[in-house]
Parts: structure tokens; C-alpha cells; sequence
């Protein structure tokens, strides 16, 4: 077989291939539907700066004020919060839940938070995103949490309706837990990365995800609805 | 060695090797953003490609499965197979040499939920899968350039 034979026919599998894939994807439902484009897939390099890391000093977050027997359970990463700038404390008027270490951390994508931390969040209405894939969504989920797998090719789509819902800068400070499957699940660090991005200053990563939350016993919704 | 490159033998390890190839493929083509997050899992390809890659290379492995098995340019997608297969092996390899236990994503794109001994276990297994696979690509190989042997007619 002559190379020349050989390139022609690799070539020519190969433009099948892509043409296949194309018209395939087209035709591919919204949740199977990949966008064509890597960066629509899950974070790219975010679109700001981060702010400049506090002094040292500064990491260890002062104990809340409305320290309650929650607090041992708080997890050291949620410890590593830097605390406001002085003189912001106790002056900025916060949101519902935005009291103790639950406060804006403009300077870091996420904080990893465990379950006592979560069901906490929950109980106070915060917005829940489920970064995994829809269907696995639709088979049970965290009430109240929206769809929001990183993978499809609606991510950015989704992203920007709940910016537009939350253009406000003190709504971006509300927070926002999201959750995948745990373990070494990194679709919700990758949804967290992706929101932060676009201004989203306080938001939460649920580290052990939704098998935790089953363990838990906590409700759970089924179907594609909240 | 006669054996080895004989039309009995090789029309049925093109065959065989055809089916996996398309089994493969399907349910990456069935799920395609289920597939990107396996290749994003092997920390190996850069972001803009990851995509792209899992939209086409299970159609390259569908197409290269159904040429081998209607024998319809059989060289070249036994050559394309024989490379796609030293790429997952060289991939898997790495994977597991760092220590980053994954799911292969070979034949089932869905996230399995197995601890990570379970996949370290699973990523030697298909190591050693994929290197018998490629025996089955050096056996057509041989075949085609054995002395004098006719090489297998599938259709």
C-alpha cells in the first residue's frame, strides 16, 4: 500500500469523522449537546484579577460574633477566610445569611464547606447549583438546586441568566453553594471558578456533595424542576 | 509462524477487532459531554482541545471499526486504530504513574462512583486490554505482509 494511498484514506476517514461529529452534535439534544468550543465547557482563566491576598496575619478569621455550637463543626478551610477589611465589619449592611464565616471572599473562587455548614445554608433559602450532569440531576437532587452541569453546552447560557438575575453587586455577594458527586468530583470547583469570574463574590463548595447530603438523610427532589 | 497470517485467523481478529471499535464508540457518541469530562479527567490534553477531541475521536473509532469489519480500506484503519491505541496506553500509563486514579472512559463514559484502588486496579487491567488489542492490530499487520499470504477479504 502506497503512503500516498495510505494518507488519502486517513485523511479522508478522519474529514468523515469530523463532518459526522458535527452534523451528530448538531442534531444532539441540549443535555448530550457539547459546545464546539473548549472554553464553554467549564472555567476558562477567569476574567478577573484576584484581589490581593490579606496580610498573614489576617487569615485566621476572628471567632463570629453569633457563635453558636455550629462553630466546631465549621471546618478549618472556612477558618482561612479573611476577615473584612477593618472598618467594613460591622458597617456593611448583610445579606440574610452573610453573618459569620459565611461573609463575601472576593479574593478566592470558593471555600470548600462541609455538610453541618450546607444544611445550615440550606435552611436559610441560599441558591444551591447541582454542577452535575443533568441527568443525574433529574435523578435526585438537593431541593431548590438548579441544574447547572458544567459540560453541557448551556453552561454559559445558564451562567448568564443568573448574572442577569443578580446584576445587582450586593446580590453577587449573596451566597452560593454548589455541589457535584464529592470525592474527586471537580465540576463544582470548575462552576465556582466560572462564577467568580463573572463578579460572583460568595461562593461555597459543598466538598463532599451529594452522597453526603444522603447520607445525611436530607430531602431530596427528583425531576428536572428545583 | 505460517499460522499466524493465516486468512482463517486474520479475518476473524479484524472482525472482533472491528466490534470493539464500534462498541466503543457508541456510548461516547451517544453522550459526548459525558466523554469530555473522562478526557478532562486525564489531565493530559489543553482546554481548547478537549472538546473538539471528544466530539470526533469516537466517530474516527466508529468509522475505523466499520472499515475493518465490511474490509473497506482496512490498512489505514487498522494503522489509525493501531496509533489510538498507543495513545490510550501511553495516556492510561502516565495516569497511573502519577497516581491519578481515573475511569478509562473506554467503554463506558458514565461516572461509575468506584473508589480510587478499584480504577488504579481497572487502569492496569485496561493496560494490559489495550496492549492485546494491539497485538490483534500486529497480528493484521503481519498478516498483510506475510510471504505470500493473501491478505483477509471481510466483505
Amino acid at each position: 500500500m502506497s503512503s500516498r494511498r495510505f494518507f488519502l484514506e486517513a485523511v479522508t476517514l478522519i474529514a468523515a469523522a469530523i463532518i459526522c461529529a458535527l452534523v451528530a452534535n448538531a442534531m444532539a439534544s441540549r443535555e448530550r449537546k457539547l459546545a464546539v468550543v473548549s472554553q464553554n465547557v467549564a472555567a476558562g482563566p477567569p476574567a478577573r484579577v484576584p484581589a490581593k491576598e490579606p496580610a498573614p496575619t489576617q487569615t485566621i478569621a476572628p471567632p463570629p460574633v453569633t457563635t453558636t455550637t455550629r462553630q466546631p463543626d465549621i471546618p478549618t478551610t472556612t477558618t482561612t477566610t479573611a476577615p473584612p477589611a477593618p472598618g467594613t465589619r460591622h458597617a456593611a449592611p448583610k445579606p440574610a445569611l452573610a453573618r459569620g464565616p459565611f461573609n463575601p471572599h472576593p479574593d478566592k473562587p470558593y471555600i470548600e464547606i462541609h455538610g453541618d455548614d450546607v444544611e445550615y445554608l440550606h435552611s436559610k433559602g441560599v441558591l444551591f447549583l447541582d454542577a452535575r450532569r443533568t441527568s443525574v440531576y433529574e435523578q435526585g437532587h438537593v431541593p431548590g438546586a438548579r441544574a447547572f452541569s458544567v459540560w453541557e453546552s448551556d453552561i454559559d447560557e445558564k451562567v448568564n441568566k443568573l448574572y442577569a438575575e443578580r446584576s445587582d453587586p450586593k446580590d453577587q455577594n449573596l451566597p452560593i453553594v454548589i455541589y457535584c458527586s464529592g470525592g474527586d468530583c471537580e465540576d463544582s470547583h470548575m462552576l465556582a471558578q466560572k462564577l467568580w469570574g463573572i463578579q460572583f463574590n460568595n461562593i461555597y463548595v459543598y466538598k463532599d456533595g451529594f452522597p453526603d447530603w444522603q447520607k445525611r438523610g436530607l430531602p431530596i427532589h427528583t425531576g428536572s424542576n428545583p | 509462524m505460517k499460522w499466524l497470517a493465516h486468512p482463517w485467523l486474520t479475518i476473524r481478529v479484524q472482525i472482533a477487532l472491528g466490534i470493539i471499535f464500534v462498541v466503543a464508540a457508541l456510548p461516547k457518541i451517544v453522550d459526548p459531554p459525558s466523554f469530555a469530562h473522562m478526557i478532562y479527567n486525564y489531565k493530559l490534553i489543553p482546554w481548547s482541545l478537549i472538546n473538539p477531541m471528544a466530539l470526533v475521536m469516537p466517530w474516527i473509532e466508529l468509522l475505523c471499526g466499520l472499515a475493518l469489519i465490511f474490509g473497506i480500506w482496512k490498512e489505514t484503519a487498522r494503522t489509525i486504530i493501531g496509533a489510538l491505541l498507543f495513545i490510550f496506553i501511553i495516556a492510561i500509563s502516565i495516569n497511573l504513574i502519577r497516581g491519578n486514579a481515573i475511569d478509562c472512559g473506554c467503554f463506558d463514559v458514565s461516572a461509575a462512583g468506584k473508589t480510587t484502588a478499584e480504577r488504579i486496579a481497572d487502569m492496569r487491567f485496561v493496560i494490559l486490554r489495550d496492549l492485546g488489542m494491539l497485538l490483534m492490530v500486529g497480528q493484521l499487520w503481519f498478516a498483510s505482509r506475510g510471504a505470500g499470504s493473501q491478505p483477509a477479504e471481510a466483505a
